[in-house]
C-alpha cells in the first residue's frame, strides 16, 4: 500500500473517530429527518426536473430545450451583423416602450390614455429583464433611503424608516392586486393627477412588464433598505472620519469610503431581490391576460399539465433555466456574504452613528423624495384596503360606500371557507415540522462545527431561499404524481411538504441566531454536571432559545401561509384541498361579478395576518435581545 | 477522589498544536494548577480532561480507568467557567440542584444538599435568586456551588477568577483553597497570573506553546526554575548571560558576557545542569541582593540606581550596570539615592545558573 492511500485511510479514520464523539444517537436522528425530509421533498424533485427535462419514455432528448431556446414565443431575439453604425441589430424585439390612445368621451372630451406596456423580448429574456430592472430599481431606491436614513438627521426620520418597511409585510401578489386598481385608466393614481389635479396632460396606464415590475421594486425595496441600512450604520464612524482628516469629502467621500465598505451588504440585498423577483408568479398572475405572461413562472404554471393531465417537458425544460439562473447568482450571493465581511471589521464596541444634520432648505427636498416614495411603497397595501371595504368605486379616488359584504361573501363561499381552514391547518402541520427540522438543522450547525462536512448542512437548509417555489412544484409533481402522496388524491401532504422545505430558513436563521447568542459554556457546564446532550438538549438549549423558535417559527408560518406557487398548481389540480392564495386566483379569473374586491378581501385578510406576526416576531426577538443583556 | 493522569497528549486546532505531548500526573486531593501566558493550551488541556475535547493522540486516565473517549457528562467531573455559565432561566437553587436531579436524588435530599453548599459557600437566602440578580463575585460562588454539590471525583476551573475585581480575587483566592482543602477533591486549576497560582497550588506546571516547562511546588519552581521560560514567567529577576569557565562540585564559575566579571553560581536545577563551556542564563531574584558597603572577593556589582519605588514591605531599586537592568529589592529602612552609583552584593548559592 502506498503511503498516499495510507494517509487517506488515516484521515479517514481521524474523521470517524471524531464523527463518534461528536455525534450521539439523537443528533444522528436530528441529521436523518432533516437529510430525509430535504432528499425527499427538495432533491430528488429537483433531480427529477433536470432528468424529465432530458429524458421522455422514448429515451434521452434535446428536443425540449431546443424547442425553449429556439421558439420565438420563447426567444425570437436573433443578432446580426450590419455594416452600418452599430454594426449589430437586434431583431424580434416586439412592442414599444409605450403608445398612446386617443378617445372622444360622449361629452365630446378628448382624453388621450398613455400605454407603458414595454417591449417583449420573449419569455426568456422577459424573465431577466423583468429581475434585473426589479433589482436595480430596488437598489437605487433602496439604498437611497438608507442612506438618507442612516447619514442624516431631521424631525421623523425614524418614524419614517419604520414605515418606509411596511412593504416587507405583504407579498407581491396581495400588492399587485391593489396597486392594479390603482395603476389602470380609470385608476386612482389617474383620478387624482389628471383628472383632479389636471398635472399630467394624459392618463398613464402601466401594464405587461413595467407593471411587474413595478410591483416588485416597490414590495422588495425593503430588503435593499435593510441591508443597506445595517451595513451604514454598523460602519465605524472613524473610518469615515480619517477620511475627513486626510481631506476626503462630500462625493468623493461617499465614492472612496461609504459606498465601498457599504457595498457587500448592499450587493447581497440586490441579488437577494433579483431571485425573489425572477421566482415570483403571484405578480404575472394578477396582470394576466398582458405581456406580463411572458415571464419563465408564468409559462411554466399555465404549461404544467399536458391535456391527458401529465407534466409537460417543455414547462420542465423552462423550470430547470429557472432554477440553473437563480442557482447562479445564489452562489454569487454566499460568495460575496462570506468573502466580503471586511464592512464589519472594527474594534467592536458601540459607536454613534455620524449623523448630520440638514439645512431646512435640504430637509424640504429629502422630504419630498421620501414621501413620494412611501407614497407609492404604500399605494399597494392602500389599494388592497380600499378595495376590501369598497362596495361602488368608480372614477373616484376613494370607495363611494363602503361595505363588509365582501367578507361576508368570501365567508359565505364554501369554497373560500374551506380553502382558509386548508390553509390554517396545512401551514400549521408544516410549522410544527419546520420547528422540528428547523431547530435540530440549527442546532447540528451551531454545536457540532467539528463534524466534518457540516457546513453542507447549513448550505442545504439555506438554499431553498434560492429555489423558485414553481420549480419545486414541478418537481413535486414530477415525484409524486400517481404515487400514495400524488395531489389528485389529496393536496395535503405535497403542500404541507413544500410549505415545510420552502419557508424553512425563516425558522433556521431565527433558531441560529438565538443559538450563536448563546455561549456554548452553559452547555457544556452542563455535560460537566452530568446531563447527556439530549437532556442538555431539552432542559438547557431549548429553554434558552425557546422566543426564538416562537419568532422563527411564526415567520415560517405566516410565509406558508401566502406561499403563490405550489399553493395554485396543487389547488389547480385538486379544488378541494386548495389553499387561500389559490382562491384567490380562483376569484380574479373565475370569479363572479366581485371583480377584484373580493380577491382583495381576502388579501386584506392575510395581510392583516401576516402584519400581526411579523411585527411580533420582531417584538419577541428584541424582548430577548435586552433581556440577554447582563446575564 | 481520583488520580489523574495524561500520557502524551496531544491536541491540534488545524496547523496549531495546542497541546503537544503533555504527560503528567495529579495526585488524590492535590491542587494541581496549570500556569502560562495566553494561547499556551492550558485552557485545551483542562478541557481534554473534562471531555470537552477530544484529544488527537495519547490518554486521559482517572485513576486506571482510561477516559480518553469518555463523554464529558460520565466523567464525574465539577468544572467552574470562566465566565460562570450560570444558566439565566433557572434560580440559583435550580442551577445547583441541576446535577442532583440528574443523579436521582429525591427532591428533600436536593433541597438539604443544595442549601448546604449555599451555607458553605456563603449565599444562604440567595436561592430564589435569578442569576442576574447576582453580583460577579456572588455568580463565581453559585457557578461553585453548582461544581461541588455533586461531590466531582475531580474539580476543574477555568481561569475563575479573572472577571472579579483584584481584591474579592483575593478574598476567593483564599476561600477556593480552603474549600478545596475541606472536601479534599482533586483539582485542576488554569490560570495565566502567577501569583494566584502561587498562592492557591500544591504543585504548578507551567506551560508555554503547547508543552510543559516545569512541574513542581511553588517554592520550587520559584527557586529552582528549570529552564530560561519559566525563570522568565515566574516573578521577576536580573538576568545576565554567560559561560561557564570552571566548575567545582556544585559551584560554578560563569564569566558575563555583558559586565567583564565572572560569577560563582550554583546550578538553578539539578535537571538544568551546566557543564564548563556550557552556555547559561545567570538568574538572580531581586531578594537575593544585599547593599554591601566594603568590597568582597566575587559576586559584586556596581549598579547605577535610576529609580526606586516603596513598596510598603520593601524598597524596589531599578538600576543598570552597563545595559543590563537590575531589579533589587531591599529592607525598605535603607536609603537609596537616585542617579548614583551602589554597591551590591549576590551569596553565590542565590546565584542561579541555568542551562541555555
Amino acid at each position: 500500500m502506498s503511503s498516499r492511500a495510507e494517509g487517506l485511510e488515516e484521515r479517514l479514520k481521524r474523521a470517524l473517530r471524531r464523527l463518534k464523539w461528536e455525534m450521539d444517537p439523537f443528533s444522528w436522528s436530528q441529521l436523518f429527518v432533516v437529510l430525509a425530509a430535504f432528499a425527499a421533498f427538495m432533491l430528488i424533485p429537483l433531480g427529477m426536473v433536470i432528468v424529465r427535462s432530458f429524458y421522455t419514455s422514448g429515451g434521452f432528448t434535446l428536443d425540449s430545450l431546443k424547442l425553449v431556446l429556439t421558439d420565438d414565443y420563447y426567444f425570437p431575439l436573433r443578432i446580426h451583423l450590419t455594416s452600418d453604425f452599430p454594426f449589430i441589430s437586434l431583431e424580434g424585439v416586439r412592442g414599444s416602450l409605450y403608445h398612446v390612445v386617443e378617445y372622444t368621451r360622449p361629452t365630446g372630451e378628448v382624453v388621450k390614455i398613455l400605454y407603458i406596456t414595454g417591449w417583449d423580448f420573449g419569455v426568456l429574456v422577459n424573465s431577466l429583464v423583468v429581475a434585473t430592472s426589479t433589482a436595480i430599481l430596488s437598489t437605487v431606491l433602496g439604498f437611497t433611503l438608507a442612506f438618507i436614513f442612516a447619514k442624516y438627521k431631521f424631525p421623523g426620520a425614524e418614524a419614517l424608516r419604520i414605515i418606509s418597511l411596511i412593504p416587507l409585510l405583504s407579498t407581491p401578489f396581495v400588492g399587485a392586486i391593489g396597486l392594479k386598481r390603482m395603476i389602470v385608466a380609470d385608476g386612482v393614481l389617474n383620478v387624482l393627477f389628471h383628472d383632479i389635479l389636471r398635472v399630467i396632460p394624459f392618463k398613464v396606464e402601466i401594464t405587461g412588464l413595467p407593471a411587474v415590475i413595478m410591483v416588485q421594486t416597490l414590495i422588495f425595496y425593503p430588503i435593499v433598505l435593510l441591508n443597506a441600512y445595517t451595513a451604514l450604520i454598523s460602519l465605524d464612524p472613524s473610518l469615515e472620519e480619517q477620511a475627513i482628516n486626510m481631506g476626503a469629502s462630500g462625493f468623493r467621500l461617499f465614492r472612496t469610503i461609504t459606498l465601498p465598505l457599504a457595498t457587500p451588504g448592499v450587493e447581497a440585498g440586490a441579488l437577494l431581490v433579483f431571485i425573489l423577483a425572477l421566482e415570483d408568479l403571484g405578480t404575472p398572475i394578477v396582470f394576466k391576460g398582458t405581456v406580463a405572461e411572458k415571464v419563465l413562472t408564468f409559462q411554466i404554471f399555465n404549461r404544467i399539465f399536458t391535456p391527458a393531465g401529465l407534466i409537460s417537458q417543455e414547462a420542465t425544460t423552462l423550470a430547470l433555466i429557472l432554477l440553473v439562473i437563480s442557482a447562479v447568482v445564489f452562489v454569487a450571493v454566499r460568495r460575496y456574504v462570506s468573502l466580503r465581511r471586511y464592512a464589519m471589521l472594527g474594534k467592536g464596541g458601540i459607536w454613534r452613528p455620524r449623523r448630520r444634520r440638514l439645512s431646512n432648505k435640504t430637509v424640504v427636498l429629502v422630504y419630498v423624495f421620501v414621501f413620494a416614495v412611501l407614497f407609492f411603497a404604500t399605494l399597494p397595501h392602500i389599494g388592497v384596503t380600499l378595495l376590501a371595504f369598497s362596495k361602488e368605486w368608480g372614477t373616484t379616488i376613494l370607495p363611494e360606500s363602503y361595505t363588509l359584504n365582501n367578507f361576508k361573501a368570501v365567508l359565505a363561499d364554501e369554497q373560500a371557507r374551506r380553502s382558509i381552514v386548508n390553509s390554517l391547518v396545512y401551514s400549521g402541520i408544516a410549522t410544527v415540522f419546520m420547528v422540528i427540522l428547523g431547530v435540530s438543522a440549527a442546532y447540528l450547525v451551531s454545536r457540532k462545527k467539528g463534524v466534518p462536512g457540516i457546513e453542507a448542512l447549513d448550505l442545504l437548509v439555506t438554499l431553498p431561499i434560492a429555489v423558485p417555489g414553481i420549480a419545486v412544484a414541478t418537481g413535486l409533481f414530477l415525484t409524486y404524481l400517481g404515487t400514495p402522496l400524488s395531489p389528485t388524491i389529496s393536496g395535503a401532504p405535497l403542500l404541507i411538504a413544500s410549505y415545510t422545505v420552502r419557508k424553512i430558513p425563516f425558522t433556521v436563521r431565527s433558531v441560529f441566531s438565538g443559538l450563536e447568542q448563546t455561549d456554548k459554556a452553559l452547555d457544556e457546564v452542563a455535560w460537566t454536571v452530568g446531563a447527556s446532550r439530549t437532556r442538555t438538549f431539552f432542559t438547557i438549549i431549548l429553554p434558552l432559545i425557546a422566543l426564538n423558535v416562537l419568532a422563527g417559527g411564526m415567520l415560517s408560518f405566516i410565509y406558508s401561509m401566502s406561499e403563490v406557487s405550489t399553493g395554485i398548481v396543487v389547488g389547480d389540480a385538486n379544488h378541494r384541498d386548495a389553499p387561500m392564495t389559490w382562491k384567490m386566483y380562483d376569484m380574479l379569473f373565475h370569479g363572479l361579478a366581485g371583480g377584484l374586491a373580493q380577491p382583495a378581501a381576502m388579501g386584506f385578510m392575510l395581510m392583516g395576518l401576516q402584519f400581526v406576526f411579523i411585527v411580533g416576531a420582531n417584538l419577541l426577538l428584541r424582548k430577548r435581545a435586552t433581556a440577554l443583556i447582563g446575564v | 477522589m481520583v488520580k489523574i493522569r495524561t500520557v502524551d497528549l496531544t491536541k491540534r486546532f488545524g496547523e496549531v498544536v495546542a497541546v503537544d505531548h503533555v504527560s503528567l500526573e495529579i495526585q488524590h486531593g492535590e491542587f494541581f494548577t496549570l500556569l502560562g501566558p495566553s494561547g499556551c493550551g492550558k485552557t485545551t488541556f483542562l478541557r481534554c480532561i473534562a471531555g470537552l475535547e477530544l484529544p488527537d493522540e495519547g490518554k486521559v486516565y482517572f485513576d486506571d480507568q482510561d477516559v480518553t473517549e469518555v463523554p464529558p457528562h460520565k466523567r464525574d467531573t465539577g468544572m467552574v467557567f470562566q465566565n460562570y455559565a450560570l444558566w439565566p432561566h433557572m434560580s440559583v437553587f435550580d442551577n445547583i440542584a441541576y446535577g442532583l436531579k440528574i443523579r436521582g436524588y429525591k427532591k428533600e435530599e436536593i433541597r438539604k444538599r443544595v442549601l448546604e453548599v449555599l451555607k458553605l459557600v456563603k449565599l444562604e437566602g440567595m436561592e430564589n435568586r435569578t442569576p442576574h440578580q447576582l453580583s460577579g463575585g456572588q455568580q463565581q460562588r453559585v457557578a461553585l456551588a453548582r461544581a461541588i454539590v455533586i461531590n466531582p471525583k475531580v474539580l476543574l476551573f477555568d481561569e475563575p477568577l479573572s472577571n472579579l475585581d483584584a481584591k474579592l480575587r483575593i478574598e476567593m483566592r483564599a476561600e477556593l483553597k480552603r474549600l478545596q482543602r475541606e472536601l479534599g477533591i482533586t483539582t485542576l486549576y488554569v490560570t495565566h497570573d502567577q501569583e494566584e497560582a502561587m498562592s492557591i497550588s500544591d504543585r504548578i506546571a507551567v506551560m508555554n506553546q503547547g508543552r510543559v516547562m516545569q512541574i513542581g511546588t511553588p517554592q520550587e519552581i520559584y527557586k529552582h526554575p528549570k529552564n530560561e521560560f519559566v525563570a522568565r514567567f515566574i516573578g521577576q529577576g536580573t538576568f545576565l548571560y554567560g559561560e561557564v569557565v570552571a566548575r567545582d562540585g556544585e559551584r560554578l564559575k560563569v564569566r558575563l558576557e555583558a559586565i567583564e566579571k565572572d560569577v560563582l553560581a550554583v546550578p538553578a536545577h539539578p535537571e538544568a545542569n551546566p557543564d564548563v563551556g556550557d552556555r547559561v542564563l545567570v538568574m538572580i531574584r531581586p531578594e537575593s541582593f544585599e547593599l554591601t558597603p566594603e568590597t568582597r572577593d566575587s559576586n559584586e556589582f556596581e549598579v547605577e540606581v535610576y529609580h526606586v519605588s516603596f513598596l510598603g514591605n520593601s524598597l524596589r531599586v531599578q538600576a543598570k550596570a552597563g545595559d543590563e537592568p537590575f531589579v533589587i529589592e531591599v529592607d525598605p529602612d535603607e536609603e537609596v539615592p537616585v542617579g548614583k552609583p551602589i554597591k551590591v552584593y549576590v551569596p553565590p548559592e542565590l546565584t542561579l545558573a541555568i542551562r541555555l
